[in-house]
């Protein structure tokens, strides 16, 4: 059987003008200037087939080439290299809202929509209160389309996509946007589809929804096909490698050994300067340094710190803070009962706080560290929120950090044999 | 394929229809302007042309001049217009796959559909106060409504294609109607005195010859066709040369430009 969608050796390249040298007095006085650019390859050799009945989900992270593969499967952009075979009509739904024209009505817009998606005016008018129902808009249908929330808008423009009688459908990024009633909606629609037969190819970011409908996923990262395979398999690949990006764009950010200020806030590291933080670094149960930590395993905060001229009362703290700021815990070497002795001038010192099992769930994090002096709270340095680590957990937990109950259950006494209620009264 | 081909003609069909709608939405006279417009410039020429320098001669001149003006108004708009009709509807070409000419036909389509009223109403008008001169070679006037309208098509698709890169054409070619104004016949005809000596260039201009031409069929026959004005054969063909050549380049670069539309915008 052949498949719905054949994709063969496809890539796309563009060039982005350095310069945008598109008008024409640049082009009579510069006649031989050829026009610098600067090639970018947003998708490299993909291949893959989509048998016909087929649900793929697409998923990646912003800018790796899904939304660009989507637009070349619906024939909006011409692959550089690379062929791509679509056998059956197809039903393009992409971005947000599907070119409406704000100055029209919602009635007169879903009939030049629907006209773009080969439906004749006949079809439109028997299937138009499907249309405005499903999208909720009875209210609205003869108001123009520039009074509707990008909402609204959104679920219009898919209403009228859904009716096209295609075989293949292409959506990007539908869930993004509406309410959780019209989630459902969409995600009826989707069933409805998939009992149907058709191919439908989603982009998303909702790994919910692609473990649940899709026959298949599809992770592409900076313009390649990293996995293709079975969804479950591709989402927590495509977790995994989330957790790991984000480790690169660390806030704390170390240059030759050192912890770099956050350049956007010089507030981040202040202090008098005697003791100062060299690096920190996490460290995971391997003992490998590292900024992904998996709830329930170790962590270990290693601090090197070099003295400037001797102090004789050193307090090391730390704390730890939700991404937004809010602190969620702190202890020092005062509270902890450890004392810390410092070394002479020109030495070093190394300290490590030891988490035997992290408690904390599932989302970034940051620490702070600070050394000062217990007496008068004097900072000798302090770095506020400046290393961001994640932990990663799949149990399903909610929440910040691990309750560490432990339930048991055993046979209850039958309610009768209870003093009841109105025999106490 | 004629399944694809009604597709098409559906979505041309709907977006003229949108775009008539758009062009006079919300304006209390609506309609009415597309008849406004051109006889206001009929009103001013006709002082200057007939009353004030009475450079205007010839059988039924006032018929003459309205036709002129109504042919123009339709040239000048419909290519002022489509211009900018890839690049406005870029949401649309970013979003959806179909033939991108499609977008320009329309536009001029919405524009045809208002100008064949306006030549209705203007030959309504004439026939009432008796300036028209209607016989069987009238019918030639619908070979010249063609020809116009191919180079209307051909003007379209080339400015509007290049337009998506080089957003100085709009400008230049505004400037270029403007400057065509004088030179298209409209408001004196080519077998008048003031243009004896430059009528083997003015004729060359497919406006002129169009113009011209439509007059000798329905206005008066005292309007030569150009053809007999131009006298050499080779000379006759250039304005309906250059009325393919328009088509042609137009088709050739729009085709050209077209993959990369969705990636420019």
């Amino acid at each position: 059987m052949t498949p719905a969608i054949s994709v063969a050796s496809v890539s796309k390249r563009f060039r982005v003008p350095l310069d945008r040298s598109n008008t024409l007095k640049y082009r009579m006085v510069h006649p031989r200037s050829t026009s610098k650019y600067q090639d970018f390859f947003a998708l490299q050799d993909i291949n893959f087939d989509i048998p016909a009945g087929e649900f793929t989900g697409i998923v990646g992270h912003n800018g790796c080439g899904k939304s660009t593969l989507l637009k070349i499967l619906a024939g909006i952009y011409k692959p550089t290299s690379g062929s791509v075979t679509i056998n059956g009509p197809v039903s393009p739904f992409l971005e947000l809202g599907v070119g409406f024209n704000p100055e029209l009505t919602a009635r007169e817009n879903v009939f030049v929509n629907g006209a773009v998606l080969g439906l004749t005016r006949g079809e439109l008018t028997r299937r138009f209160d499907d249309i405005i129902g499903f999208a909720g808009l009875e209210e609205k249908v003869d108001q123009k389309v520039k009074t509707f929330s990008s909402g609204q808008e959104v679920r219009l423009a898919f209403s009228v996509a859904i009716q096209a009688n295609a075989d293949i459908l292409l959506m990007d990024e539908v869930l993004a946007v509406g309410d959780a009633q019209f989630q459902a909606k969409c995600f009826d629609i989707f069933a409805q589809h998939k009992r149907a037969g058709k191919t439908v190819v989603l982009v998303t970011h909702d790994l919910g929804a692609v473990e649940q409908y899709c026959d298949r996923a599809i992770l592409l990262d900076h313009g390649h096909i990293i996995n293709d395979g079975a969804p479950g398999e591709v989402t927590a690949h495509y977790r995994r490698m989330v957790g790991e990006a984000s480790d690169a764009a660390a806030l704390a950010i170390k240059h030759g050994g050192r912890i770099a200020l956050d350049p956007a806030n010089p507030e981040s590291r202040w202090g008098s300067g005697e003791v100062r933080v060299r690096d920190v670094t996490l460290v995971n149960d391997s003992g490998e340094e590292h900024h992904t930590f998996t709830s329930g395993h170790p962590m270990t905060v290693a601090v090197n710190v070099d003295v400037a001229s001797q102090v004789n009362d050193l307090i090391c703290g730390i704390s730890l803070h939700r991404a937004d700021g809010y602190t969620l815990a702190g202890t020092n070497t005062f509270i902890c009962k450890v004392p810390v002795k410092c070394p002479p001038a020109g030495q070093a010192m190394h300290l490590e706080y030891v988490i035997p099992e992290l408690t904390l769930l599932g989302g970034s994090y940051r620490l702070s560290i600070g050394l000062s002096s217990g007496a008068d709270a004097h900072h000798y340095d302090k770095l506020d929120q400046l290393v961001e680590f994640r932990v990663v957990d799949e149990s399903g937990r909610i929440g910040v950090f691990e309750l560490g109950g432990a339930w048991t259950i055993s046979a209850g006494k039958p309610a009768a044999a209870l003093p009841s209620a109105e025999a106490t009264a | 394929m004629s399944a694809a081909l009604a597709r098409n003609v559906n979505l041309t069909r709907e977006l003229a229809l949108t775009q008539f709608k758009l062009k006079y939405a919300g304006s209390a006279l609506g309609y009415v302007w597309s008849l406004v417009k051109p006889m206001m410039l009929f009103g001013v020429l006709y002082v200057i042309f007939e009353r004030l320098m009475h450079t205007g001669t010839g059988e039924n001149f006032p018929m003459q001049l309205l036709l002129g003006i109504v042919v123009w108004t339709f040239f000048a708009e419909t290519t002022g217009a489509a211009v900018s009709v890839v690049a406005s509807n870029g949401s649309l070409i970013k979003k959806a796959s179909f033939p991108r000419p499609i977008l320009v036909i329309a536009a001029t389509v919405a524009s045809s559909m208002s100008f064949l009223i306006n030549v209705v109403l203007v030959m309504v008008v004439g026939i009432a106060f008796q300036q028209m001169q209607l016989g069987w070679h009238s019918l030639l006037a619908i070979p010249l409504l063609v020809e116009l309208y191919v180079l209307v098509i051909g003007l379209s698709l080339f400015l509007s294609a290049l337009f998506v890169f080089y957003r100085d054409l709009g400008h230049i070619w505004e400037i270029s109607v403007q400057m065509l104004f004088w030179g298209s016949a409209i408001f004196f005809t080519l077998s008048g005195p003031t243009v004896a000596k430059y009528v083997k260039i003015i004729g060359l201009n497919p406006m002129a010859q169009i113009i011209e031409d439509l007059r000798h069929a329905l206005v008066t026959t005292t309007v030569p066709w150009t053809a007999s004005l131009l006298e050499d054969q080779w000379l006759i063909i250039v304005p309906f040369a250059l009325v393919g050549i328009s088509l042609a380049l137009g088709m050739f670069v729009f085709r050209r430009l077209e993959p990369r539309f969705a990636e420019y915008l």
